[in-house]
């Protein structure tokens, strides 16, 4: 590796500017710190998986404090029931939802309950300046539907590992490293005793400030290659494929996303023939109005949504 | 009770593997006896516990502020 050091230099003499920034040499002892593993779609998903709904959502968020803020948070609407069938079932539902959010620099609790019972808890706790501690959980009253799972974090000068525990023997580690300023590697393992499964992924990241590209493999059988291509200040285009080669399914989809002052639009369209659109919309200061809509040609599935937020 | 019985009735296996096998079944019923009540413990204390500590902070919202939506 000591072949391989480069140095940057000292000051600027005055001749530097006329060198191209490309003839700085790398310095592989200084390599930035990695985007966390679960995170390594992460542009990709915010542009292309917005979180589309059916219905009407109203969400009320009232900070009582600068770290403590309850929030109401009503939905009406289908909501998709699983089913064997090729039909979906839609069931109208109705549910109201409080939340209670505590955020400091160093602990983060979220918590929310459902008017069925339901409670989705999240806490983030970091331990010293590099290890730090999550836990998230879905509780319910029901017997055997409930979820919980802790990860361990360390997070060190260029390389992030991570190391998850959940219920069901639920084991997993992940690893990711900074390979040169734009590259990272990465790979995860992870055992699931209740089903007898274990599996091993590799990712691969490349970013610059135009485009982030993203290659995952794992041994379940899945490929996921992402593209996200920053247009404009304003503007970002981003496209997605996704294969399982053990069933044979693939998935490829193209999108946008407008960033502007007063809204953020964001479109997708998909090669299952779905097409999919989400808008929010500033309409004064903490009121944002959300319309939602995701059409199926294929499966005749057509869903519309809209809803106001409240608060920060 | 029923695993004592059913452990009396292999007895002839050697009374060692015997007591290893039924300390390793209380430790599995004792832990999985404790992940229930905490599953119950926090299922109703997650959302107090975040409220206390927010109401216990230095600007101390009331309970007017607490109960009221607006």
């Amino acid at each position: 590796m000591a072949s391989h050091v480069g140095l940057v230099p000292p000051t600027p003499a005055p001749y530097k500017d006329n060198e191209p920034k490309a003839a700085e040499k790398i310095d592989y002892l200084n390599l930035p710190c990695p985007i966390p593993y679960e995170e390594i779609h992460r542009e990709a998903l915010m542009s292309l998986k917005p979180e589309l709904f059916e219905g009407m959502r109203f969400d009320f968020t009232k900070g009582l404090n600068q770290k403590f803020s309850l929030s109401h948070s009503v939905f009406m609407g289908p909501m998709e029931v699983p089913s064997q069938a090729t039909e979906t079932i839609k069931i109208p539902t109705a549910h109201y939802e409080f939340g209670a959010n505590f955020l400091d620099p160093k602990l983060m609790l979220f918590g929310r309950i459902l008017t069925d019972g339901r409670l989705n808890a999240r806490m983030k706790c970091d331990l010293t300046d590099n290890l730090s501690l999550k836990a998230n959980a879905q509780l319910t009253n029901e017997p055997h539907m409930s979820h919980g799972m802790v990860n361990f974090d360390y997070k060190g000068k260029d390389f992030r590992t991570q190391f998850q525990l959940g219920n069901g023997a639920l084991f997993g580690a992940s690893y990711i490293q900074s390979v040169t300023p734009h590259l990272s590697l990465g790979s995860e393992v992870f055992w699931a005793g209740q089903h007898r499964k274990s599996g091993i992924g590799l990712a691969a990241r490349y970013n610059n400030d135009k485009m982030v590209a993203t290659g995952q493999v794992a041994s379940t059988g899945m490929v996921a290659l992402s593209y996200v291509q920053k247009v404009s200040e304003k503007v970002s285009l981003a496209s997605d494929f996704m294969y399982n080669y053990m069933s044979r399914d693939v998935t490829a989809s193209f999108g946008y996303d407008y960033i502007l002052r007063q809204c953020r639009l964001r479109g997708k369209i998909d090669s299952n023939g779905c097409t999919a659109a989400f808008l929010e919309e500033r309409l004064n200061m903490g009121l944002n109005f959300i319309l939602s809509a995701e059409i199926d040609h294929w499966k005749k599935d057509y869903k519309f949504g809209f809803g106001l937020t409240v608060g920060e | 009770m029923a695993t004592r019985v059913a452990l009396k009735a292999n007895g002839k296996k050697g009374s060692k593997t015997s007591e290893e096998r039924s300390t390793v079944k209380c430790l599995k019923e004792w832990s999985t006896w404790m992940m229930k009540k905490a599953k119950v413990i926090t299922h109703y204390g997650f959302i107090p516990l975040v409220i206390i500590i927010g109401v216990n902070l230095k600007r101390k919202p009331t309970l007017s502020q607490l109960l009221t939506p607006f």
